[in-house]
């Protein structure tokens, strides 16, 4: 198992919002995580990535064998997590190809070879149709909702996690861009990393192998199934299927 | 009597003495004040409003315009109004008082405390006016409280005639959840000060200030207002907007002073300024003064004259530069006039500044 | 864009900190007398207008009081200034002829092997005289005049623009560091570039205090003739002593027609100085000044330069940082006056205040009756690392007509925690993120600066930033 969590409580500002949620997701496969609006969707994957604001009352997250409940953010990451984040941060000063760079050497140790690091990253910026300049403009800064999506499939691409959490990356962006964002989804899934999205439409969903999906309401998860579980969602709605679940 | 007052709306932090702005003074010459003829306050109380006069909870409160001036006003003053607001009340009408200067009233002095128990809310509305030019003098102190979760609605109106020198001096303090509201419009006199400190004391407590000033022929205003925060999660808005005109001046200080503690305090201040002659003279001094990590604190200025664009729409639309301009002015000052919870003082402002525009000559 | 900051080694800041042995060949006697000004003329040789010049700002100095508005400057004692030392060496035009010591501290510094890279030409002051001073052939053939101040004025050719021109602008009663800079004014370089004659390549100053307890008065005059173009640098740095050091010099800048002047400053003095330092800059019709000023370095900073724009459309570009960690009291800023019609000024600047220091920006934006059609904008922002630091913002404009466009935003806050747990996301250390965080914040300012200087701030930051949390 890639990620098992186990009994997980949360809580922001002594408001619990997670109550005891179980997810196991194994390496090679597809998660997808479905729910009404205020469920926990978005407390659960900063808890995962370690937002120090989410506070573990209970439970654990173990990730790749290791125990990760309470290691600070960078750790995670260098584990192997990845979080696409519904608003990423702007950050003026800081170029978008300074910051990948020194992201990767944080996380592999390595020194990265300049040469061959800006090549792969102009072949992968083609790739999802970004123009070259958005390299030297600061990270978000001034980006339009789809380019902002666009910047994190980008430094998910660089980074190559073992597990991605896609955070509602499709919201927001038009047909063509949802597109683009799914070949890139696309062209990082392997046999070998998995995959947790976060999504309220089933269009990012179509040219992914799905292989489970499960529903969240009230900071709980109460039902999990396949691909079929999408359009049944689609069809009867959340408060139906959580009824149904009790 | 004379009077000289010194140490008049200083910043709480000088700068450079030669731009004079550090702070004024208040000359005057004016009749000795005599016990104040007339009826104040209009009609009758609100449920739950007394006029009581309790020791002010706070001892070592501080006003906007300076020591100097709260003490002149307490020892000569000669009217003022001590109300309070009883826990848990909430005055659905608004406390009106109405003071004008005339030939047998030359001198108005007054003195006003407002204390707002915990859980009340307040509405106090301060009018100033005068018989036509007749010469006059009004210098006037209001201390404010909130208490825990109380609210305070303070409206100063000053709609004195040219022959007058005014100000007014306030300082206040909100407890925890408290909440200060004050809107002061400067339109007419002489010469016209205010200055308003409010210390937000209590976690969450809040001030709302909002301001409108207009300067024609050779009114000076001088403005100092000053947000302390040394609450946790406490937050200001201040908001001062207005013309100048003939030969207009304005001065407006406005600090957002965060002290070690404010935590999570937010302090956002903006001015608007529209500037109509050649003659006249603005000056600001926007401070921010900050101790402490976890704040956000903004503030914006611009001073210029009417957007081109916005006046060429407005005139492509029929109207003469003049009325545009004025159309102008009168919008910007409508969204602080709207706050005026009584009709006929809405209406009655709402008419002085049209009143005021329409002698223009330098409107182009 | 210089983005290679991350794989320079981290300068050391003991370089700065290499105390050279104090052997002056004439020291004069601590503290301030008719009788030591008298002698300081005397050793330098003055002309007799700079004489009387000198002791006329002596009386002006001892009739004006110490600032009563900004950081307290109890710590200086006047009486301990030792206001003028001398190296033992006469100036030079070549290297080698520079004493090995001074020399090495220089090349420590990296200076002369910034000339061989990339300057037009150097001046390097130690204490209170110039030590050296080069310049291309190239450039002097284009009929650049670039000297030390004590040539300068006894220059048959040039002397008596230098008398026209010497606190002109900055006059000795402009206020009392002023006036002390009058009376022991001592080195500094006068630059002139002839009209039309654009200077390709960056002339460079750099002053270095080594003495302990002494005072640094240098003076800088440059002269840009009608349509000339110059970008000027100036480094400042000095060991620590435990005693307080002063530097009050003073920067006068005559821009003329359709003329542009680039200054640049990084100051990095070290943090027992007392940096009380006068710049100034006269900008006629369609002149450009610009300044960036990085402020790293001093115990206490008294910094404001100032532009008046005195013919139409010129306009003046203010960029500026300012850093103040443990014991720092930085007021820095700038003035602006717009003294004709159709003038422009833009003031931008950052700060950032951690581990108890202060930070005050001050600035005055000055609109004169006559000056129809200005545009001015001012634009500050800080950043605050601690709750044990300070950090005020004191801006003034003063407007005397209406036909004008003037913008002023200021803003303060921390780094924000969510920016800090997006860049952890991605595999960085709280340490590196702030960093990143802070370093970003000072770019739009580090990349207005010669990339060494780009380079050494963002190291400088780093420096500051290690150890910052917890």
């Amino acid at each position: 198992m890639l990620l098992e969590i186990k009994n997980l409580k949360v809580s922001v500002d002594g408001n619990t919002i997670l109550h005891g949620l179980n997810l196991n997701v194994g390496k090679g496969e597809t998660h997808v995580l479905m729910g009404p609006n205020g469920a926990g969707k978005s407390t659960l994957v900063n808890t995962i990535m370690g937002h120090p604001e989410y506070k573990v009352d209970e439970g654990s997250i173990i990730f790749d064998g290791k125990d990760i409940t309470h290691l600070p953010a960078n750790e995670r990451a260098k584990a192997g997590l990845f979080l696409s984040f519904q608003n990423p941060e702007e950050v003026p000063g800081v170029t978008l190809e300074n910051f990948m760079r020194t992201s990767r050497m944080a996380i592999t140790g390595k020194p990265v070879k300049l040469f061959a690091y800006k090549k792969e990253l102009k072949e992968k910026m083609a790739e999802l149709n970004m123009n070259d300049g958005y390299a030297e403009r600061y990270l978000n800064v001034g980006f339009s909702g789809g380019e902002k999506k666009k910047s994190e499939i980008l430094q998910m691409l660089m980074l190559n996690p073992k597990l991605a959490i896609l955070d509602e990356t499709d919201s927001g962006l038009d047909v063509d861009a949802v597109k683009i964002v799914s070949q890139g989804i696309n062209q990082y899934k392997n046999k070998d990393n998995s995959l947790l999205i976060i999504t309220h439409s089933a269009k990012i969903l179509e040219s992914l192998k799905v292989d489970y999906v499960h529903v969240l309401v009230d900071g709980k998860i109460v039902k999990t199934g396949g691909s079929e579980l999408v359009g049944e969602i689609g069809r009867n709605g959340f408060q139906k299927i959580a009824a149904a679940a009790v | 009597m004379d009077v000289a007052l010194r140490n008049v709306n200083m910043l709480p932090v000088r700068t450079w003495n030669r731009l004079g702005i550090n702070d004024t003074g208040l000359q005057e010459k004016f009749s000795d004040p005599a016990p104040y003829r007339g009826k104040a306050l209009a009609g009758s109380l609100p449920e739950g409003v007394s006029l009581t006069k309790k020791p002010f909870p706070v001892s070592d409160a501080e006003t906007g315009m300076g020591k100097d001036t709260a003490d002149f006003v307490e020892s000569h003053s000669n009217c003022g109004v001590s109300l309070c607001a009883a826990a848990g009340t909430k005055a659905e009408k608004p406390v009106v008082l109405n003071y004008e200067i005339s030939e047998k009233n030359p001198t108005v002095i007054d003195c006003n405390e407002i204390t707002a128990e915990e859980g009340s809310e307040i509405t106090v509305v301060m009018g100033y006016r005068s018989e036509g030019d007749v010469p006059g003098f009004h210098g006037g102190l209001t201390k404010l409280y909130a208490g825990k979760g109380a609210v305070i609605h303070l409206m100063q109106i000053q709609l004195l005639g040219d022959g007058c020198t005014h100000f007014d001096n306030v300082g206040a303090f909100a407890e925890e959840g408290g909440k200060i509201d004050i809107v002061q419009a400067e339109l007419g006199g002489k010469h016209a000060f205010s200055g308003v400190k409010t210390r937000l004391g209590g976690t969450k407590s809040q001030l709302n200030m909002n301001a409108i000033y207009l300067g024609d022929h050779q009114r000076s205003i001088d403005i100092n207002y000053i947000a302390q925060h040394t609450g946790r999660k406490t937050s200001s808005n201040i908001n001062v907007s207005g013309a100048l005109l003939d030969e207009g001046q304005k001065t407006f200080r406005g600090t957002i002073d965060f002290v070690r503690g404010a935590k999570q305090a937010v302090g956002h201040e903006n001015e608007y300024n529209l500037l109509f002659s050649p003659k006249v003279r603005n000056r600001t001094a926007p401070l921010i003064l900050c101790q402490e990590e976890d704040v956000d604190g903004q503030h914006a200025a611009s001073t210029g004259r009417i957007d081109a664009a916005r006046l060429f729409y407005l005139m492509s639309r029929g109207l003469s530069e003049a009325e545009a301009k004025k159309l102008i002015i009168e919008a910007q000052f409508h969204p602080v006039i709207d706050r005026i919870p009584d009709m006929e003082l809405k209406k009655e402002v709402s008419d002085f500044v049209k009143g005021r525009l329409s002698q223009l000559e330098s409107m182009g | 864009m210089e983005k290679k900051k991350t794989m320079v080694k981290d300068i050391d800041r003991t370089i700065y900190d290499i105390k050279d042995k104090v052997h002056p060949s004439y020291e004069v006697k601590e503290g301030l007398t008719p009788e030591i000004v008298e002698e300081i003329s005397k050793t330098k040789n003055d002309p007799k207008w700079m004489h009387d010049f000198r002791l006329k700002s002596l009386e002006i100095y001892n009739n004006l009081k110490v600032p009563d508005w900004g950081p307290s400057l109890d710590g200086l004692n006047m009486n301990d200034i030792v206001t003028y030392i001398r190296p033992d060496t006469p100036m030079r035009g070549n290297w080698a002829q520079v004493p090995d010591d001074i020399k090495n501290t220089f090349e420590r510094l990296g200076i002369p092997e910034a000339e061989r890279k990339s300057l037009a030409g150097v001046g390097a002051q130690y204490d209170s005289e110039v030590v050296y001073h080069n310049v291309r052939e190239e450039v002097r053939r284009q009929g650049v005049v670039y000297t030390d101040m004590e040539s300068a004025i006894r220059d048959p050719q040039y002397g008596s623009m230098v008398r026209d021109h010497f606190m002109k602008l900055v006059p000795p009663t402009d206020h009392k560091f002023a006036a002390l800079h009058g009376a022991v004014w001592s080195g500094g370089s006068f630059v002139y570039v002839p009209p039309h004659v654009k200077v390709e390549i960056p002339l460079q100053s750099y002053f270095r205090l080594n003495a302990p307890g002494a005072g640094q008065f240098e003076h800088t005059l440059i002269i840009l003739g009608e349509g000339a173009d110059l970008h000027f640098i100036e480094g400042c740095s000095a060991p620590k002593y435990n005693v307080a050091n002063l530097h009050a010099g003073c920067v006068e800048l005559y821009v003329a027609k359709n003329a542009h002047l680039r200054y640049s400053t990084i100051e990095n003095w070290s943090k027992n100085m007392y940096n009380l330092n006068t710049k100034r800059a006269l900008v006629e019709e369609g002149g450009n000044m610009e300044w960036v000023s990085g402020s790293f370095g001093s115990h206490v900073s008294y910094l404001y330069p100032m532009s008046i724009l005195n013919g139409e459309n010129s306009r003046m570009e203010f960029t500026g940082i300012t850093f103040a960690g443990k014991g720092q009291n930085l007021d820095t800023g700038a003035k602006v006056v717009h003294a004709a019609p159709h003038t422009y000024s833009d003031i931008s600047t950052k700060s950032i205040s951690k581990d108890g220091g202060t930070c005050t920006y001050r600035s005055s934006v000055v609109i004169l009756p006559q000056a129809y059609g200005c545009k001015s904008s001012v634009n500050c922002e800080s950043l605050m690392l601690d709750d044990r630091s300070r950090s005020d913002t004191i801006p003034v404009m003063d407007i005397q007509n209406d036909d004008v466009d003037v913008g002023h935003e200021a803003k303060i806050g921390r780094i924000s925690d969510d920016a800090i747990f997006y860049l952890m996301s991605r595999g960085m250390s709280e340490e590196d993120a702030r960093a990143m965080i802070v370093t970003g914040f000072a770019e739009p300012i580090a990349k207005e600066l010669p990339v060494e200087y780009a380079v050494e701030m963002n190291n400088l930051i780093k420096l500051e930033m290690e150890g910052a949390i917890g």
